[in-house]
């Protein structure tokens, strides 16, 4: 591509950093503390990334990472930046420079998500490595612009990889881990990495990061499954024509198959997720513990806090069970992961409780122990660990000791 | 892109078809003063079609793949529509993404080629019918005008949504009758070329597709001064024989009868593309 | 009135958008960061507006901090506008709900706002209110009422005690120097301010100068008041999970 130089074994990017392995990057390289905001670390990470290209629309809370990423163009490490018109034409025009050979990044939030909600399906039948950060909000009616998650679940479905980030340092390293594992040729489908919004986005905290002149090797667009369109190599003939103008039989053989590749991709991702993001689940607490939260992203966070609470100050063996992706979902770990607990407790950011659906399902004739999706909160309230605490306590019939 | 990439291994050549081999051998790559001349000698770059007998549509395909200046380098981005039974049978790139977000593609396509081949020209061209262009697709449509987008559109329209069994368009006269227009449109028909001009389009046309050479000239146009200045826009009456009730042979007769009233041949262009469009006539390639 | 022993501290900043607020939680959390404590902050508004509710917290700790979101039980609340109390623009009512037992309330005016019946509430739970006028401090020593935030930050410093002026020095320079990103409205802020220093380095001094008046200020009413810091040393720190 035109924008390496050559020199010796050492290869450089077009801003004159050193391209180094993704495993250097992530594991080996030496970090320094810095005291950001999650959408700074959307910044940061964008810069080690050899992104090509980004597109962005205003919406509250994903604006000022948007904005940052197109200082990154200003100032040379992004090739390909502008706003567009509505987050319908900003992911259709995301999937153009994918389709062209470009490495992808962008950004959207609750309404906005739903706004673009025809171009996931598209990405992933078309088998477009993109990156999607997506900072949870509440969804309309009415208006909230709080982290409520339940936007999550509408994207479980769409054949794109979900990762769920606990915080901003993990939304760093994710969003570069996200890139490997998306664009592996066996995988090749789109990565959506989610925050639950203002917890993450606009909350300062430390995170350590790598120097900042070194990079992430760039997208080799000859590698992907599917022809790039950019004329340099034979056009491929296959979904990017619809189907049925052939005849129905094809379509409905081509769809069905293709569906069920797509989400094969999926499954295939599972050894590079584990491997970059050093596992899909993280275990935090008293091994012994018969109170077990399982939850992803802040409501795995919250859990925590009142893990030790119930541990130091209500001498309650309690644990969380940490979902870090939940496309590929990690079923034989929350399986694993059961084993000994007296109850679960599922907390989630949204009414309808997605994540319990999906734990239900993965422990269906493999766990006879309760399951509670409690605590749940909408709006984007905040969920204090007092408040879970109690939530536990009040069912497994104990006094609360600790909040007057 | 080098057309040696359609190269056939010379040891599987014999259990080629004729029309691959042909494609290698016999087509128009490499030379932009290729046109609707070549059509009776050399091989197309299109290879039958799926459309109704006597389409216009299919009459329009042919002469701009025809008149592509540079089709090993050219990507067509198209909608649903009856335009996209036609997609699976050219011979040059073609992206189908949804309905209405043609031109927002063809932005992201457009901007990544130019930054990766910055050296080397990549047309962007957008097909669509007037549903998804006027419709669905206004709103990106335009928006690609407003940010100067290097790209041509082309609009094939047949004033109804035929593929999806003839409801009224945007683009549908005010009076005629389709199905959910019953009792005729009750509004007038989107003067799109118009808000091409205002939308900021360097070179706008308008015409239906009874004269080849027209088209030729005028897709020649589009897309030189798409490459130097900015988007382009050019409106193609292509009738729904369908649709209209006409046999199959009428739809040559149907455009010239267009031709002397509401598709009277128009044509617009800014002085920079004006100067592009006098320099590439010095060149003799227009 | 003995002090307990404390892991954490959460402070909640209940303000009026243009105050400040949402910086000065950031410059606090990026001192207790620099001073070798677990820190973090984050504001909550609703629209970008000046003179609506809004409210950031702070949460400095020896260990790992996990929550996030509001700051519900506060140990420290900090007004930074009489209207929070006399107007009621607050997202919580009173102002004081959910104040921890020992806690602190510090207080921008320049009378006392409270009624008795709160004064009767807050003693009843041991918690100490410090009232003083911000806004005098910034007028004082910068010149502009929008160093008032620089003040409250010094005063809740100076009565904690778990930073020095080198920790707030940095908070400060972070958030000016460094390309420090809070939101767009603030954004927009930033540039009013700037046209009111010619130079970055003069805001910086002047601000630091508000928040050390004030450090030095509140730090004597602690030492009469028989408070000691508020968490040990991060070096004296154990770690329990």
């Amino acid at each position: 591509m035109s924008q390496k130089v050559q020199t010796e074994k050492v290869r450089y990017n077009r801003m004159g950093q050193r391209i180094v392995s993704p495993d250097y990057l992530l594991f080996e390289a030496p970090r320094t503390k810095h005291f950001i905001t999650g959408s700074e670390a959307v910044k940061e990470a964008a810069k080690r990334a050899s992104v090509d290209a980004s597109i962005s629309y205003p919406i509250t809370p994903q604006s000022e990472a948007a904005h940052m990423l197109g200082e990154l163009w200003r100032e040379g490490y992004i090739g390909v930046y502008f706003r567009g018109e509505s987050e319908f034409g900003v992911m259709s025009a995301i999937a153009g420079c994918a389709m062209a050979g470009a490495r992808t990044l962008t950004t959207t939030s609750g309404p906005g998500t739903l706004r673009a909600m025809e171009n996931f399906p598209m990405w992933a039948g078309s088998r477009l490595p993109i990156q999607l950060v997506l900072m949870a909000r509440g969804i309309n009616s009415p208006l909230s612009i709080q982290p409520d998650n339940l936007e999550i679940s509408f994207l479980l479905d769409t054949g794109c990889m979900v990762w769920h980030a606990e915080t901003a340092q993990e939304l760093f390293d994710m969003i570069i881990a996200g890139f490997v594992v998306a664009e592996q040729p066996d995988v090749h489908v789109p990565l959506i990495t989610a925050i639950d919004g203002f917890f993450i986005s606009h909350t300062r905290e430390a995170v350590y990061l790598p120097p900042e002149d070194i990079a992430l090797p760039p997208y080799d667009p000859y590698k992907a499954p599917m022809p790039v369109i950019d004329m340099e190599v034979p056009p491929g003939r296959f979904m990017r024509d619809p189907f049925v103008m052939k005849s129905n039989y094809i379509s409905y053989a081509t769809h069905a198959s293709w569906q069920f590749e797509v989400r094969a991709a999926i499954e295939r991702s599972r050894p590079y997720a584990k491997h970059y993001l050093r596992g899909l689940v993280e275990h935090f607490g008293d091994p012994e513990g018969e109170i077990l939260f399982i939850a992803s992203g802040t409501a795995a966070a919250q859990a925590k806090e009142a893990t030790q609470i119930l541990i130091h100050e209500e001498g309650i063996k309690a644990r969380v069970l940490r979902i870090k992706t939940l496309r590929p979902f990690p079923t034989e770990e929350v399986r694993e992961a059961v084993k000994g607990a007296k109850y679960i407790f599922i907390p989630e950011f949204n009414v309808v409780g997605w994540l319990e659906r999906e734990v239900k399902r993965a422990l269906y004739g493999y766990s006879d122990i309760p399951i509670f999706g409690t605590p749940r909160v909408g709006g984007g309230m905040t969920m204090p660990p007092e408040f879970i605490v109690q939530e536990v306590l009040r069912i497994i019939g104990k006094e609360v000791k600790h909040v007057s | 892109m080098s057309v040696k990439i359609y190269k056939i291994n010379e040891d599987l050549k014999e259990f080629m078809p004729q029309e691959v081999i042909d494609l290698e051998e016999k087509a128009t790559w490499g030379n932009p003063k290729r046109g609707v001349m070549d059509l009776p000698y050399t091989k197309e770059l299109i290879e039958e079609h799926s459309l109704c007998a006597g389409c216009p549509e299919s009459a329009a395909f042919r002469y701009i793949l025809a008149s592509l200046p540079d089709p090993e380098n050219t990507i067509i981005v198209n909608s649903t529509g009856c335009t996209s039974l036609v997609f699976p049978h050219i011979a040059v790139h073609t992206v189908h993404s949804l309905f209405g977000n043609q031109n927002a593609v063809a932005s992201g396509i457009k901007r990544v080629l130019e930054w990766r081949f910055p050296d080397q020209v990549k047309d962007v061209v957008v097909l669509a019918g007037d549903g998804a262009t006027i419709d669905i697709g206004l709103d990106c449509t335009l928006q690609s005008f407003f940010r100067q987008e290097k790209i041509t559109t082309i609009c094939f329209d047949n004033e109804v949504y035929a593929n999806t069994g003839g409801q009224d368009s945007g683009s549908t006269p005010r009076g005629m009758e389709f199905k959910m227009a019953p009792g005729g449109k009750q509004w007038d028909k989107v003067p799109m070329w118009q808000l091409a001009i205002d939308s900021g389009c360097h070179y706008v046309a308008r015409l239906t597709v009874s004269s080849p050479k027209k088209v030729e000239q005028v897709i020649k146009k589009a897309i030189y001064v798409a490459r130097e200045v900015g988007p382009t826009y050019v409106h193609l009456y292509t009738p729904c024989v369908l649709e209209l009730g006409l046999n199959s042979d009428q739809g040559l007769w149907e455009m010239r009868e267009r031709d002397k009233e509401r598709f009277k041949f128009f044509e617009y262009m800014t002085p920079e593309a004006e100067e592009v469009i006098k320099r590439k006539k010095e060149e003799g390639l227009l | 009135m003995s002090q307990p022993v404390r892991r954490r501290i959460n402070v909640r900043m209940p303000a009026i958008g243009g105050q400040g607020a949402v910086s000065a939680a950031h410059i606090m959390a990026t001192a207790a960061d620099h001073a070798g404590y677990y820190a973090v902050s984050n504001p909550f508004y609703g629209a970008e507006k000046r003179m609506a509710p809004s409210e950031s917290y702070v949460r400095i700790g020896i260990e790992p901090i996990y929550d996030r979101g509001e700051v519900v039980y506060p140990d420290v609340i900090m007004v930074f506008h009489s209207q929070v109390i006399t107007m009621g623009k607050s997202y919580t009512m009173p102002f004081y709900s959910g104040i921890k037992k020992n806690g602190l309330i510090i207080i921008n005016a320049e009378e006392d706002l409270l009624s008795d019946e709160d004064k009767a509430f807050l003693e009843e739970r041991n918690v100490r209110i410090f009232t003083f006028s911000a806004t005098k401090f910034a007028l004082e020593h910068a010149g502009t009422e929008l160093a008032t935030n620089m003040a409250m930050v010094g005063a809740f410093f100076g009565i904690t005690q778990i930073a020095g002026m080198e920790s707030i020095e940095e908070g400060i320079k972070a958030r000016f120097l460094k390309k420090f990103v809070v939101s767009g409205g603030t954004a927009s802020l930033d540039s009013a301010i700037e046209r009111k220093f010619k130079k970055k380095l003069e805001l910086i001094e002047k601000n630091v100068a508000t928040a050390r008046a004030a450090y030095e200020f509140a730090l004597a009413w602690a030492k009469e008041q028989g408070i000691e810091p508020w968490l040990p040393k991060p070096e004296e720190a154990l770690q329990r999970v």
